[in-house]
């Protein structure tokens, strides 16, 4: 469950999911999220990401917990950043598997209304995935704009 | 091996990218840009719009990450790219300052939307993002709207042809417009020529749309076509959609109030380009093109458009300045069909004409048909010469560079969409008739 007065949340249906992370020794690297979900108001997220192109961003967090991740909902560029640190790496399970397509699902549903067709970011890859925990330290407005950048919490 | 600049396509803009940079303690952040440029196959460069987390990572640590998409496929790519520096003037500058310029003033933003510096990295190394889509994309070029078998060379010959066989000013805009659409595809298009004052743009000639957009004005600096009139640069705009969705958001979250300003032409364009024609540094029109396709443009050299655009220039420029005196039979006659009837009101204090109280033209077009039509009532005149217009001091036209013709070729179709009673026949060069078919009223307020 999302907390309230946020504007956009990663675990809203139709956005699109980008992690960073970095090296320890200062090399920028990401791949994009295909699900996220929150059982404590964004205390903490899982956000999974394909095992097919996580590869160098699952090497970072082993090495430095440090994790960004950004959420747009693509018809309106309303955007949200959350960071903080990495608890856990596991292999996604089986029953998991849904709730991945249904956003999926939805993410193509918002390109859609932007022009792209659903079957083709259908093809994008998203099983299996790895589900990365963490807990967020810091969560900020991102929208383009003036404002992008405000802390929210 | 893959150059970057086969990747060109995931430089259009028309898919926001994607950027990982990190402070000195290994926070990484990330962060959309609508559009990273390709400068050569070694360099690229991001715009500074916002003194962003983005902007002050980089002075801490210079490495990014950057992930694009082909736009047709969605395929990714991933470029790891080092900071070089800051540009806030030159080449670089301003060509990226116009894109964001055109969009800011289209959105009502223009001040608060613009870019701040161009931002150039060097590209240490790329490569596609491997297992991101579980199908193969097609191939992409195949998809390209543009006839590739088409030589650049040939282009040029056959607008080059077109321009010179036509024989006045109307002939050649209306040949310009076919050739740009039966050899470059360019299926909705417009040519705009500046007003006297240069304050505003009017529409001379349009293709492809279902209604003639001829007499429409434009501001200069205004949206798209104002600002590319007032920079003298050429503009393309891939994913337009995905650029207004952009400055609308920004306009939006600053709370800005100023208007939003029309696009001309189609209400659902995705891409647009817009070509200053220029001879030395004096604009002499506009050529706008928009297509629904969001890549259709992205494909041609700006360099070659450019010297398309000086081809056109020239022509323009010459029919404007030219008014020989060739002599021909004079075709046009009076007519009286008493079925028809209209009424011709000229508001004296701005110059202003009205057919049965709607709006057909304004300023010196609107004083010239005041003038055919007076005397026309008066005298029974039907024929004028382009000479004793420019020689008549009640029309107001400056005494160099009058831009008669191109008046008399407004005039000519805004009557022939409203008013087709009315006609202003070519009977020779610099010579015409008045044609009047039907009872008109005239009436001066």
């Amino acid at each position: 469950m999302a907390p309230r007065g946020l504007r956009r949340c990663p675990t809203d249906d139709g956005v699109s999911l980008f992690v960073g992370t970095v090296s320890t020794d200062g090399v920028p690297a990401g791949c994009r999220g295909v699900g996220a979900v929150t059982n404590d108001e964004l205390k903490t997220l899982t956000v999974y990401v394909p095992i097919a192109t996580s590869r160098e961003v699952l090497a970072n967090i082993a090495a430095n917990k440090r994790i960004a991740l950004v959420a747009t909902y693509p018809p309106d560029h309303s955007t949200v950043q959350v960071k903080g640190r990495t608890t856990g790496v596991r292999l996604a399970a089986d029953a998991e598997e849904a709730l991945v397509r249904a956003r999926l699902e939805t993410f193509a549903a918002s390109l859609e209304q932007i022009g792209i067709p659903r079957r083709v970011t259908r093809a994008i890859n998203h099983w299996p995935a790895f589900a990365i925990d963490f807990t967020i330290d810091e969560i900020f407005e991102q929208t383009p704009g003036p404002k992008a950048g405000t802390p929210i919490r | 091996m893959t150059r970057l600049a086969e990747l060109s396509r995931c430089f259009q803009g028309v898919v926001p990218c994607v950027v990982v940079t990190s402070d000195a303690r290994g926070v990484p952040n990330v962060t959309y840009v609508s559009q990273v440029y390709y400068l050569d196959d070694e360099h690229v460069a991001l715009s500074c719009q916002f003194f962003n987390k983005t902007r002050r990572n980089l002075d801490e640590n210079p490495l990014a990450f950057v992930e694009v998409m082909e736009p047709l496929t969605l395929q990714t790519w991933r470029l790891r790219i080092r900071f070089l520096r800051s540009e806030k003037s030159g080449p670089l500058f301003d060509k990226m300052a116009l894109r964001i310029e055109a969009i800011a003033s289209h959105t009502g933003m223009s001040g608060v939307f613009r870019l701040i510096a161009a931002d150039v990295f060097h590209v240490e190394s790329f490569e596609k993002n491997e297992g991101f889509l579980t199908v193969a994309p097609a191939d992409a070029a195949e998809q390209v709207s543009i006839d590739g078998v088409r030589s650049e060379v040939r282009g040029l010959q056959y607008i080059s042809e077109r321009i010179n066989r036509a024989e006045c000013l109307d002939e050649l805009l209306d040949a310009v417009l076919e050739a740009l659409d039966k050899y470059f595809g360019f299926e909705h298009t417009m040519i705009l020529l500046p007003e006297d004052n240069a304050t505003r743009l009017v529409t001379m000639a349009s293709r492809g749309y279902g209604e003639s957009g001829v007499g429409a004005e434009v501001v200069m600096g205004d949206g798209l076509i104002g600002t590319v009139a007032r920079e003298k640069r050429l503009l393309c705009i891939s994913g337009l959609e995905a650029e207004m969705r952009y400055g609308r958001t920004i306009r939006r979250e600053s709370g800005a109030v100023t208007p939003e300003v029309p696009l001309p032409g189609l209400p659902d364009a995705q891409s647009a380009l817009v070509i200053p024609l220029t001879i030395c540094d004096r604009l002499v029109g506009v050529i706008a093109a928009e297509d629904r396709d969001p890549i259709r443009f992205g494909e041609w050299h700006e360099a070659y458009l450019e010297i398309i655009a000086n081809q056109i220039a020239l022509g323009i420029d010459r029919m404007l300045e030219t008014d020989p005196e060739v002599e021909a039979e004079i075709r046009a006659l009076s007519t009286q069909d008493s079925s028809v009837r209209r009424t011709v009101t000229y508001y004296k204090n701005d110059d202003c004409v009205f057919i049965d109280g709607e709006y057909l033209i304004r300023n010196v077009p609107g004083r010239i048909l005041w003038k055919l039509l007076r005397d026309w009532k008066r005298d029974g005149r039907t024929e004028f010469s382009n000479r004793e217009l420019r020689l008549d001091p009640g029309l107001g036209l400056p005494p160099i560079k009058d831009n008669l013709e191109s008046r008399l070729i407004l005039l000519r179709r805004r009557l022939d969409e409203k008013c087709p009673e009315l006609r202003l026949v070519p009977t020779a060069r610099g010579r015409f008739a008045l044609r009047v078919e039907g009872r008109v009223e005239l009436v001066e307020r």
